[in-house]
């Protein structure tokens, strides 16, 4: 809503300065967006009266000789195709500064002299869509009744003088949605009495009421009246009525519609005006649309009525969707003369979603759906009346049609002076709460403590005690509030275990060097269950932005890849990045959340160097790094299982599902050559990475506490074991017969060689293992040691094929 | 010659050749032959058994103190050679320690979990748990039990993303406070929590929009919470993420979920108060919203509303760290370019 600084002065005495004005009803009340002073930044812009006007022969141009107020008339050379003699026009004067900061110099046209420039309103900065349609390609003429003389500054007969106050306004204060209920607010701010002017009104035309019937089902219209103005001649509104339409943001039309923007821009209450031939058999119905019927709007959209759209129809036609806009049947037309008036409140919900369904909100659909002051809706009508009776020349037809008449009770607020100070923290006195309500125009009753609150109907947003705190708090002042901090018995704060955990795990790849990354939870579907090892149902959204946002992600690795992508396309292509975050999926009838952990490697070990150090990354070099990872968190190693998989994405042969204890806990391996060289900034680079299901892991890392040991006090003794094997015998074998067969005092077990070529047979390779035994309670004896190599010896001989070297 | 002027010849000999040994092995050698058992020097001793017993004597001390003197100068020597050796090794081992020294990727925490690591633990100090709700919410708990229901026409200014007609990706995280309300024993003290989260909007991305990103809701409730104590709290929050120089106010605003509802602006850090583009001229930010909670919404949880009262706030953590670090495009920080995230690893702390 555009609030006129000059408008506001017909309701209450303003002195501030408007932008410190703006400033307190943001601190106060509503966001002041903006305040604006049209005519800022303009210069020598003045009104001048054309004298004469002759065209260039050969172009279209005229010549013109305009009196702004100087000894001598200027000539001007003018393109405009309404340029006339006898017009009053606005005139930019050389030297002058016209909207956007343009300059106006004496020139020479078609060599003519021109000595400034006949300006049309966008020109001084009017928005296109506030110009009058008529003036919209040429030049501003001033309508005959404007008290306007040559040479005089052209700012204040166009209202540019005036400030503007952009309020910008929450849902709840719909009640400053005019200016009534604008200076209400700020006179309440400023504490300074409003007046608001009340009407008598009394027709002078011949009564209508019998001849015409309105039907209204008083759910979908709770309040319907209508007047009917007969002898209208439509024309310009005056110009003070066209300088308050343009400041408040509305294009004028002529002098009938015009009124009804202005009573609901003056009152909050949308009226519309009908040309009564729209009603040929005098009746009017307020109904739901059927399905099949159409409209044309004013603004040409034809629409497909909904059967939840509110409509007026004739008894036949739809003429009118109701509290949104009107029908193209029955608009005022130039030869329009009975107007049919309505002031009505329709169901605020019903009129948001058709506003919404056909993408059509406006001025009065968007006060509708907020919630208009009940109490206005008669008045608001006999002004209107009165309106067109004055600027249109109407006559007043006798009687008013009320089809509809909900009676609302005022709410009736009970509370007391102690609770409001409790809320706010603050001792304010009985008699400062008065003034408060007082400057609200709220009647009140103060009995003690006890408090009682008429609300009245322009305020929708106040109906509970917590209303009135916010009402009393920020009129008291929010800055007057002290600080304190809340006194309270103690509290422990902290993260859950599960979430220490995370946060530890955090923190570990992070020390390995790795960028936290955050990507988008929504992808496309396919997507969504790639580097998945057992995809579910998918969980997607209505209405995506787009299709690659339409899907919740089951893994997090897409993500990464994508940020690999990204990266690489921009010639970054030494990566270590991680993401910890959810991933989503549908699975025995509910959505489910798992909190994972993704990492992504590509390139060298270390950055360029010169010693030509280039450990380039490979899945051995990841897995080490998980294996850290594990070690760190307290995962039992010799727990861990790499089993080949195939997972869709993954490098087919170098990729493992991990495993604790037999459960599935993550992937590891490479991003699959489908991927990578399928695109043009992945460039078939050797990525790798691993994720985690960390709901799956936490849960065995936080139960158990570490009980602290001694270091052991005897030696260790390490032997290393060599063997041949075929080609196909995983490591996990081997390392498994070892275990199972080294007794109890193998404690660690780890390979130092693997070697396939020239040396040994084909199909075959060798593994080279470093066992180390240890006894913490005694001397560990070769004798015993020996014993266990043996056996080992022999079960890999027997289980294995193996060949000891 | 008398044995006296071959001692003398001896010592004059010999003293000629440990100076000319230049290697340890060579200086081996000579302390072999000048000291060793099979010496002249010892030869000299054994060939006095016809001098006569005084002369004897004399001699005996003179061949002593040569002795002395060759073991003297050979360790000398030795000394010497071994110095230059190790000194000869060390140039050897020179490295230039101007050159670059190796460089692995440096990890860094996201900009955004800086800011809520940040606040997390500030407000873990002050006794607050930190909650976690799920991110596919059901309407009742985003919208209904917050006040907000079917048809609300604020409803409007939170375009969800709805997965069908009763799921949705949330759009706000004030659903953790309803259902820490439902949770929280109130007979055993005060509720106390921050939740935060992703969140969601349909909203498309561009430079000052996104359709994800991260908040945190706070808040407190307990018998006499005061409007007061949301000041001072916001006060110190604002204090410590923004500077302890920067001024704080609240202003009136429209939260369903909250009455009184405000915003809070912090003094511009940019200009200081005095204007400039960051503030849009006003020499204010507006960095949170907030407010007391709202009956309803009490109520709406079975806590009862004439007894319990509190204030919520929430904040746009990724407003946060565009506000604090001066980042002019939302979309940075989703797109993950490593150039952009690693700058931020000094902000950690
Ligand atoms: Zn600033």
């Amino acid at each position: 809503m555009l609030v006129s600084y000059q408008w506001l002065q017909d309701f209450l005495k303003l002195d501030q300065e408007p932008h410190q004005l703006g400033e307190k009803i943001t601190r106060t009340g509503v966001e002041i967006a903006e305040v604006k002073h049209p005519e800022e930044g303009l210069k020598k812009i003045v009104i001048g009266h054309i004298i004469d006007c002759e065209p260039i022969e050969g172009t279209h141009l005229n010549l013109t000789h305009v009196d702004v107020g100087d000894e001598e008339p200027h000539q001007i050379v003018c393109g405009a195709p309404n340029v006339a003699a006898g017009e009053d026009v606005v005139v930019a004067l050389p030297g002058a500064r016209i909207a956007d900061n343009v300059k106006i110099k004496k020139g020479k046209l078609r060599g003519y002299e021109s000595n400034g420039m006949i300006c049309g309103l966008q020109e001084i900065g009017f928005a296109d869509n506030l110009v009058p349609e008529k003036y919209v390609d040429g030049i501003f003429v001033f309508p005959q009744d404007a008290d306007v003389k040559p040479g005089q500054d052209a700012y204040e007969p166009l209202g540019m003088d005036d400030y503007i106050f952009d309020f910008d306004i929450t849902p709840n204060r719909a009640d400053t949605l005019s200016m009534e209920g604008a200076a209400y607010e700020v006179g309440a701010i400023v504490d300074e009495p409003v007046k608001i002017e009340n009407v008598a009104l009394k027709a002078d035309g011949e009564s209508w009421t019998d001849n015409f019937t309105a039907e209204v089902d008083p759910k979908l219209a709770p309040k319907f009246n209508l007047r009917k103005i007969s002898g209208v001649k439509v024309a310009d509104s005056p110009l003070w009525m066209q300088k308050r339409l343009w400041n408040a943001g509305i294009r004028p039309i002529n002098n009938v519609v015009d009124v009804t923007n202005y009573i609901m821009l003056l009152t909050g209450q949308p009226m519309h005006t009908y040309d009564a031939r729209a009603f040929e058999n005098n009746k009017l119905v307020v109904r739901k649309a059927n399905q099949g019927e159409k409209l044309t709007l004013l603004n040409d959209k034809e629409i497909d009525l909904d059967e939840n759209d509110i409509v007026i129809t004739n008894g036949e036609r739809v003429v009118m969707m109701a509290g949104v806009m009107g029908g193209l049947n029955s608009e005022i037309e130039d030869d329009t003369t009975d107007v049919i008036l309505e002031s009505a409140i329709f169901d605020p919900t019903l009129i948001r979603k058709a506003a919404l369904r056909h993408a059509n909100r406006t001025e009065a659909s968007s006060r509708y759906e907020k919630g208009v002051n009940w109490d206005a809706t008669e008045r608001a009508l006999d002004m209107a009346a009165l309106l067109l009776r004055n600027n249109a020349s109407g006559t007043i037809d006798e009687g008013v049609i009320t089809a509809a008449d909900e009676k609302r009770q005022p709410d009736v607020i009970h509370t007391t002076v102690s609770y409001l100070n409790k809320v706010l923290g603050t001792e304010i006195s009985n008699d400062e709460v008065g003034h408060i309500f007082d400057r609200l125009n709220f009647e009140y009753e103060l009995d003690g403590d006890n408090l009682t609150v008429n609300v009245p109907a322009r305020r929708w947003d106040v109906s509970i005690p917590a209303d009135l705190v916010e009402e009393v708090g920020r009129l008291y002042g929010y800055d007057k509030i002290k600080s304190t901090q809340p006194v309270l018995a103690e509290t422990h704060g902290g993260y859950s275990e599960t979430e220490e955990a995370i946060r530890r795990i955090k923190a570990i790849v992070q020390g390995q060097g790795l960028i936290e990354a955050i990507s988008y939870s929504l992808t496309s579907p396919e997507k969504a269950v790639s580097y998945t090892h057992n995809p579910k149902k998918l969980v997607q959204v209505q209405m995506p932005l787009n299709s690659s946002r339409s899907t919740l992600r089951q893994n997090l690795m897409t993500g990464l890849v994508d940020a690999a992508s990204y990266n690489m396309a921009r010639k970054q292509n030494q990566l270590a990045l991680f993401e910890q975050g959810r991933v989503y999926d549908f699975e025995n009838d509910t959505y489910n959340e798992h909190e994972h952990l993704a990492t992504l490697y590509s390139g060298n070990v270390y950055f360029d160097n010169w010693q030509h150090e280039e450990e380039q990354i490979d899945f051995f070099y990841v897995k080490g790094q998980l294996t850290n990872l594990f070690k760190a968190i307290g995962v039992n190693l010799s727990k861990v299982e790499y089993k080949a998989e195939e997972i869709e994405g993954m490098h087919p042969t170098r990729t493992a599902g991990i495993y604790i204890d037999g459960q599935y806990v993550g992937m590891i391996g490479m991003i699959s050559h489908a991927i990578t060289r399928a695109s043009k900034a992945l460039n078939g680079s050797e990525i790798y990475g691993y994720e985690i299901d960390l709901d799956t892991l936490v849960p065995m890392i936080i139960s158990p506490k570490t009980v602290s040991k001694n270091a052991p006090k005897f030696p260790a003794i390490e032997r290393d074991l060599s063997i041949l094997v075929e080609e196909s015998v995983s490591n996990q074998a081997i390392e498994n017969v070892i275990n199972d067969n080294g007794g109890k005092f193998l404690v660690n077990l780890r390979v130092i060689d693997v070697y396939q070529g020239a040396h040994i047979d084909e199909n075959k390779k060798s593994l080279a293992y470093r066992l180390t035994f240890l006894n913490e309670q005694d001397t560990l004896t070769d004798e015993v040691v020996n014993k266990a190599m043996a056996a080992i010896d022999a079960e890999l001989k027997e289980q294995l094929g193996a060949e000891i070297r | 010659m008398d044995l006296f002027e071959k001692l003398q010849e001896l010592r004059d000999q010999g003293l000629s050749e440990i100076d000319k040994a230049k290697t340890e092995e060579k200086l081996n050698d000579v302390r072999v032959k000048l000291v060793g058992r099979k010496s002249e020097l010892t030869e000299i001793l054994h060939s006095m058994k016809d001098v006569e017993p005084e002369k004897r004597r004399e001699i005996g001390q003179k061949v002593n103190k040569v002795r002395d003197l060759f073991n003297q100068k050979l360790d000398d020597a030795k000394n010497e050679i071994v110095e230059k050796l190790v000194k000869e090794q060390l140039e050897k081992e020179a490295i230039d320690v101007t050159l670059p020294g190796r460089e692995e990727h440096l990890g860094t925490k996201h900009p955004i979990n800086i800011i809520l690591d940040d606040l997390e633990k500030y407000f873990i100090g002050m006794g607050f748990k930190v909650a976690q709700g799920p991110e596919i919410e059901t309407d009742h708990y985003c919208f209904e039990m917050m006040n907000l229901p079917k048809d609300h026409p604020a409803r409007d200014m939170q375009e969800t993303f709805y997965i069908d007609s009763e799921d949705l990706l949330r759009s706000q995280t004030s659903g953790d406070q309803a259902r820490e309300l439902e949770k929280h024993d109130f007979s055993k003290g005060p509720l106390k929590m921050v939740g935060p989260g992703k969140v969601y909007r349909r909203d498309d991305d561009d430079a000052t929009h996104s359709h994800q990103f991260m908040q945190m809701e706070g808040l407190v409730v307990d018998k006499n919470i005061t409007m007061g104590d949301l000041k001072g709290t916001l006060e110190l929050m604002a204090k410590h993420v923004f500077g302890q120089d920067r001024e704080t106010r609240l202003r009136p605003s429209y939260f369903p979920f909250t009455e009184p509802s405000v915003e809070m602006d912090v003094s511009c850090f940019n200009c200081n108060g005095k204007g400039c583009s960051i503030c849009k001229y006003t020499g204010w930010i507006e960095v949170l919203g907030a407010g007391m909670v709202h009956p309803n919404v009490l109520e709406n949880a079975g806590v009862d509303s004439n007894v319990y009262g509190g204030f919520a706030f929430g904040v746009g953590l990724d407003r946060f760290a565009i506000l604090k670090y001066g980042i002019d495009d939302i979309r940075d920080f989703y797109t993950n370019d490593v150039r952009f995230l690693e700058q931020f690893s000094k902000e950690e702390r």
